[in-house]
C-alpha cells in the first residue's frame, strides 16, 4: 500500500473576524496516499479552501495534528514551511495567479530558479510547458493567453519541480466545459507519468468524475468520502496547444 | 535565491514601463531639486567668504605676532618682503597685496573726519578689493604715486572736497609726535556702501610710511583662486613666514563667520526638509505600488518565496530605481546648478547692487557649488532615500499572507 502523503487528525481551524471567530475547520480527520487524485467537494463555506490552504503550508491549523510529506505543518516556521512549499507542493490557483510580468517559460522556470536549478532549468520549463501543450505560446505573457492557457501554465508551473504533492483550488472554475476538461485530463496525466498526488477541490461533477476518491466537506467536517470504483477513461486530445491565443475560454 | 530575486525584479521594472518611469521620474525631480538646493547653500558659504575675501580682508592676512589681540595699526610685519614672496609662492594664490595702515585725521578747510589711512600697492590693492576700483570721478592709485589719495565719495562730501583738493592727514609718528602730510584727491570711489566711503582713504604706502614714520608693511592680503583651499594655505604660509602670524578670513571677521555658521545650519535644516519631502514622496509612490501588486506578492510567497528574498527583491528594485532617478536628477539638475554655478542667482534687482553687513561690503549675487561632489551627491540619495523609503513597504509585503491575499474575491 503507498504511503500517506497527508494525515489530518481532528483538524480545526478558527478566524479571528472582527470581534467573533469563526470555525472554519471542526475537527477534519482525513489521509491521502501517494499517487491519489483526489477531489474535495462541498458547498460553499464548507471549508474546502482552508483545508487546502493549511496542506499547502500557507497557513497553520489552530488544533488537531496535520501532517504533509511527514513534517508537522504546525511545528515549522515560516521559512520552513515556505520551502515546502517551494520544494514539495505545487500550487494551481483558481484565479491562475501567474506573474504578469513574466511570460508562460519564465513564470515556470521562477520555481526552478528559486530552488536553485542551474542552466537545466530553462529545458525542464520547456518541457513542461510542452507537456501540456504550450511550447509554442512560452514566450507570452499571461495578458496574452486565454483562460485555458493560463491554467495550463500555472498546472506546468505546479508541476515543473515534479513535487510529491499538487494542490488545486477550483482549478476549472473559470473554465469553459471544453477547457475544464482537457485541463483534467492532462492533470490526470500528470499523476500517471509522474506518480504525483493530486488533491483538488471543485463543484463541478464533471470534474468530480476524474478523481479516484471524492472527500465532501460540510461546516468543516468529512461528511463523506469516497472510493470510486473505476477511474474514468482519458487521453490527452491531440493539438492542445496548437491554438492561436483567445480561441478557448 | 537572490540571484533569482535580482531577476525578477529587473524583469519587473522593465516591463511594468509606465510604473517604473513616474517612479524614476519622481525620483529624479526630487534629486534634481534636492541637488539645486544643495548647490545654492553651498554658494552661501562662498558668498560669506567672498564677502570677507573681497571686501579687503582677503582670504589669508599675514599680520605681526601681537595684532590679533592689540589690533593696533601701527603694528610692522617682522618681515614683509619674506612674507609677500612666501605668499606669492603658493600654489592656488589669486591674487597678494600688501598694505600699511594708519588712523588719521583728515580736513579740508573747516572740515575734518576721522578715518583710518590705507598705504596700498596701487597694481595689487584692486585685485583683492575690488569695492575700490569703482571710481565715481578720477583715477584709482598708479604706481609712482605719491603725495595723492583717493578717498570714498562719502568723505568727500563730509569734506566738501572734490577731485585735485589737498587734504591734510594728521597722525600720531613713531615718536609720539603729530605729523601731517598733504595728499591731493586723484580719486573719488563710491563703494556702495556710505559707512565705507565715510572713512575709505587710500593712498601709497610710502604716504604712510611719510606720515607715521614706521618702515613696511603692516599686512600681507592673500586671495585664494578657491576660497576652499584656505585652511591648507594658511597652514602651508604659516610654516614660511618666521615672526609674523596668518590668519584666515574667519579668524579676522569671526562675526561674518559665525554668521555663516548660523546660515549654513538653517541651510541644512531646509535642505533636510527638502530631503524629506523627497523621502515621504517615494515611500508613498512605492508603498501604492507594493499595495497594487499585494497579489503578486501573496503568488509569490505560495510559491515559495521566503520573506527575506521578497524584502531582497523589493530593496533590489529600489536600488534600480534609485540609480535610474539618480540619473535623471543628475541629467535634469546639472544645467540648473551649472548655470547657478556660473552666472549666480542675482539678487541685485530685490536687495540693490551691494550691501554691507558687519562692516564688509558685498554683491548680492550667490554662486552655486559645483564639483565632483554632485556625482555622489545625487547617488547617495536617490539610492539610499529610495531603500529608506522602500523599507516599510517591503517589509508590508514580506508579511503578505498569501491564503488571505490569494483569496477570489
Amino acid at each position: 500500500m503507498p504511503e500517506p502523503i497527508l494525515v489530518a487528525r481532528g483538524v480545526t481551524k478558527v478566524f479571528d473576524v472582527g470581534r467573533q471567530q469563526v470555525r472554519a475547520l471542526r475537527g477534519v480527520d482525513l489521509e491521502v496516499r501517494e499517487g491519489e487524485f483526489l477531489a474535495l467537494v462541498g458547498p460553499s463555506g464548507s471549508g474546502k479552501t482552508t483545508f487546502l490552504n493549511l496542506v499547502g503550508a500557507l497557513d497553520v491549523p489552530t488544533a488537531g495534528e496535520l501532517l504533509v510529506l511527514g513534517r508537522r505543518i504546525a511545528e515549522l516556521s515560516p521559512r520552513e514551511r515556505a520551502d515546502l512549499r517551494l520544494r514539495s507542493i505545487g500550487f494551481v490557483f483558481q484565479a491562475y495567479n501567474l506573474v504578469p510580468v513574466l511570460t508562460a517559460r519564465e513564470n515556470v522556470e521562477f520555481v526552478l530558479e528559486l530552488q536553485g536549478l542551474g542552466e537545466e532549468r530553462r529545458q525542464r520549463a520547456m518541457a513542461a510547458l510542452q507537456e501540456l501543450g504550450l511550447g509554442d505560446l512560452a514566450d507570452r505573457r499571461p495578458a496574452e493567453l486565454s483562460g485555458g492557457q493560463q491554467q495550463r501554465v500555472a498546472v506546468a508551473r505546479a508541476i515543473a519541480s515534479r513535487p510529491a504533492l499538487v494542490l488545486a483550488d477550483e482549478p476549472t472554475a473559470n473554465l469553459d466545459g471544453e477547457n475544464a476538461e482537457i485541463l483534467m485530463h492532462l492533470m490526470r496525466d500528470m499523476r500517471d507519468r509522474h506518480g504525483m498526488t493530486f488533491v483538488f477541490s471543485t463543484h463541478d461533477p464533471r470534474v468530480v468524475a476524474h478523481a479516484t476518491r471524492v472527500v465532501t466537506l460540510v461546516d468543516g467536517r468529512v461528511a463523506h468520502d469516497e472510493a470510486m470504483a473505476g477511474e474514468a477513461p482519458h487521453e490527452i486530445l491531440p493539438g492542445i496547444g496548437k491554438a492561436p491565443a483567445g480561441t478557448d475560454a | 535565491m537572490i540571484r533569482a530575486a535580482a531577476t525578477y525584479a529587473v524583469r519587473s521594472l522593465g516591463r511594468n514601463t509606465r510604473r517604473t518611469l513616474l517612479s524614476i521620474v519622481g525620483i529624479g525631480v526630487g534629486c534634481a531639486l534636492a541637488l539645486f538646493m544643495e548647490s545654492l547653500n553651498r554658494g552661501r558659504d562662498e558668498l560669506f567668504a567672498r564677502m570677507g575675501g573681497y571686501a579687503g580682508a582677503g582670504h589669508l592676512r599675514v599680520v605681526p605676532r601681537d595684532w590679533r589681540e592689540r589690533r593696533d595699526p601701527r603694528l610692522r610685519l617682522a618681515d614683509g618682503p619674506a612674507a609677500l614672496q612666501a605668499a606669492d609662492a603658493l600654489p592656488g594664490v589669486a591674487a597678494v597685496t600688501t598694505r600699511a595702515r594708519a588712523q588719521a585725521l583728515v580736513a579740508m578747510g573747516t572740515h575734518v573726519a576721522p578715518v583710518e589711512i590705507v598705504g596700498a600697492d596701487p597694481v595689487n590693492e584692486p585685485k583683492t578689493n575690488k569695492f575700490v576700483r569703482t571710481m565715481a570721478a578720477g583715477r584709482y592709485l598708479q604706481p609712482g604715486d605719491t603725495g595723492v589719495a583717493v578717498i570714498g565719495q562719502a568723505l568727500a562730501d563730509r569734506l566738501a572736497a572734490e577731485l585735485d583738493d589737498e587734504l591734510l592727514a594728521t597722525a600720531v609718528g613713531r615718536t609720539g609726535d603729530i605729523e601731517s602730510i598733504l595728499l591731493r584727491i586723484v580719486g573719488i570711489v563710491r563703494t556702495g556702501s556710505d559707512d565705507l566711503d565715510a572713512s575709505l582713504c587710500q593712498v601709497a604706502l610710502a604716504d604712510v610710511e611719510r606720515l607715521t614714520g614706521l618702515a613696511g608693511a603692516g599686512e600681507v592680503t592673500v586671495i585664494m583662486q578657491d576660497w576652499k583651499t584656505t585652511d591648507a594655505a594658511k597652514a602651508a604660509l604659516a610654516t614660511r613666514v618666521r615672526g609674523d602670524e596668518v590668519l584666515t578670513w574667519g579668524e579676522l571677521n569671526p562675526e561674518i563667520e559665525g554668521h555663516m555658521q548660523q546660515d549654513a545650519a538653517t541651510s541644512r535644516i531646509i535642505s533636510s526638509v527638502i530631503l524629506l519631502i523627497v523621502l515621504l514622496g517615494v515611500a508613498s509612490a512605492q508603498l501604492a505600488a507594493v499595495l497594487e501588486r499585494r497579489r503578486e506578492f501573496a503568488v509569490l510567497a505560495a510559491l515559495g518565496m521566503p520573506r527575506h528574498t521578497i524584502v531582497a527583491l523589493l530593496l533590489a528594485e529600489a536600488v534600480a530605481i534609485g540609480t535610474a532617478g539618480g540619473l535623471l536628477g543628475l541629467a535634469l539638475g546639472l544645467p540648473f546648478v551649472w548655470r547657478l554655478a556660473h552666472a549666480g542667482l542675482d539678487l541685485r534687482s530685490l536687495m540693490g547692487s551691494t550691501y554691507t553687513f558687519q562692516g564688509a561690503i558685498m554683491e548680492p549675487v550667490i554662486y552655486g557649488d559645483i564639483g565632483p561632489w554632485v556625482g555622489w551627491y545625487v547617488f547617495t540619495v536617490a539610492i539610499v532615500a529610495t531603500v529608506l523609503a522602500s523599507l516599510y513597504p517591503a517589509w508590508f509585503a514580506a508579511r503578505t499572507d498569501p491564503a488571505d491575499a490569494l483569496r477570489v474575491a
